[in-house]
């Protein structure tokens, strides 16, 4: 499982070395792709004269606040000019990609958010709506074993869908977590543009579960969320999860084989 | 102050005279986290806040 970030993807492609890793892996590898593009979304949603709200967490997380407008942009950017450009460059490489949303075949279920809290101007708490925002609560496996086998990548986008049918914004790198969980992958990789987990300024090579989430509070809030998502990911029965930068040579190859990046396991 | 009661613990909870619908509010004695639903003069109504975790999308 490789899920890649939205500051790799912007400028309309995979990196190069992911790429051509990508392809010498998928001879004897099954891999999925999951992609961000959150970046993209902010910028072709401000080109359509919607701007985008931010709120904060009372833990300090900013997230994008998804109204149905922002969702329907968000949709048409993430399912469409993100994952089509991947899909178009992965098999420009002679890979069989197949772009899918987490929404297609109910891939990803997800349970709408009722509320969310924030901080307000006065940095008080405030309950507010939830949007179109999810939390995965389902993965149907099955429908990636079928592409799996009849030999495609998949390359999902994070959208998930409600029982009612509504389409959600949900975290990407969450995504890749229940997805690799669902599929007991045996190991999911983040593409990120930094080393991996830095703390007092070095880049840590390991770190167990047990080490990861006592470590947590020093962690920054973007590194955060990736390190509870490969948490999530390591309970769910992931084997190896790799944080690692994704704009090297062979990024992927070296998290295989513990060469680069942060390397958490259960 | 402006004054609510808990509704799980019946505790009197002092707000702050600004309050605002949707604000959050702890209560002192249980410990629930409340979310005000209704601000009117010196009573303010509070409910159980329902959130689930942080995951907020993209």
């Amino acid at each position: 499982m490789v899920k890649v970030g939205g500051r790799l993807v912007r400028e309309g492609g995979i990196p190069e070395g992911i790429l051509s890793d990508l392809e010498a892996l998928s001879k004897d590898w099954s891999i999925i792709f999951v992609h961000g593009g959150a970046d993209l979304v902010t910028e072709v949603a401000q080109r359509m004269g919607k701007e985008q709200k931010f709120i904060v967490s009372p833990d300090g997380m900013r997230s994008r606040y998804t109204d149905r407008e922002t969702m329907e942009i968000y949709t048409m950017v993430m399912a469409g000019k993100v994952n089509k450009q991947l899909v178009a460059s992965l098999q420009a490489r002679g890979i069989k990609a197949l772009g899918l949303s987490g929404a297609d075949g109910m891939l990803l279920k997800a349970e709408r958010k009722k509320k969310l809290v924030v901080l307000d101007d006065r940095g008080r708490r405030i309950a507010i709506d939830g949007g179109y925002t999810g939390k995965i609560k389902e993965v149907d496996s099955g429908l990636i074993r079928s592409l799996l086998e009849a030999g495609y990548l998949p390359v999902v986008a994070p959208i998930a869908i409600d029982d009612e049918y509504n389409l959600l914004n949900v975290d990407s790198d969450r995504a890749a977590a229940y997805l690799a969980g669902a599929l007991k992958a045996s190991l999911l990789v983040y593409c990120t543009d930094v080393e991996g987990v830095i703390l007092d300024g070095k880049l840590v090579e390991r770190l167990s579960s047990f080490e990861a989430e006592e470590e947590l509070p020093r962690i920054g809030h973007g590194m955060k969320r990736k390190v509870y998502a490969a948490l999530e990911a390591l309970s769910m029965g992931v084997r190896e999860v790799v944080i690692t930068y994704g704009l090297g040579e062979k990024p992927v190859t070296s998290a295989l084989h513990h060469e680069a990046g942060t390397l958490i396991t259960p | 102050m402006k004054k609510a009661s808990c509704p799980e613990c019946g505790a009197e909870i002092e707000v702050l005279d600004d309050v605002i619908v949707g604000e959050i509010v702890s209560c002192p004695d249980c410990g629930l986290e409340l979310e005000v639903v209704e601000v009117e003069g010196e009573r303010v109504k509070v409910k159980v806040l329902q959130v689930s975790g942080e995951d907020w999308g993209e």
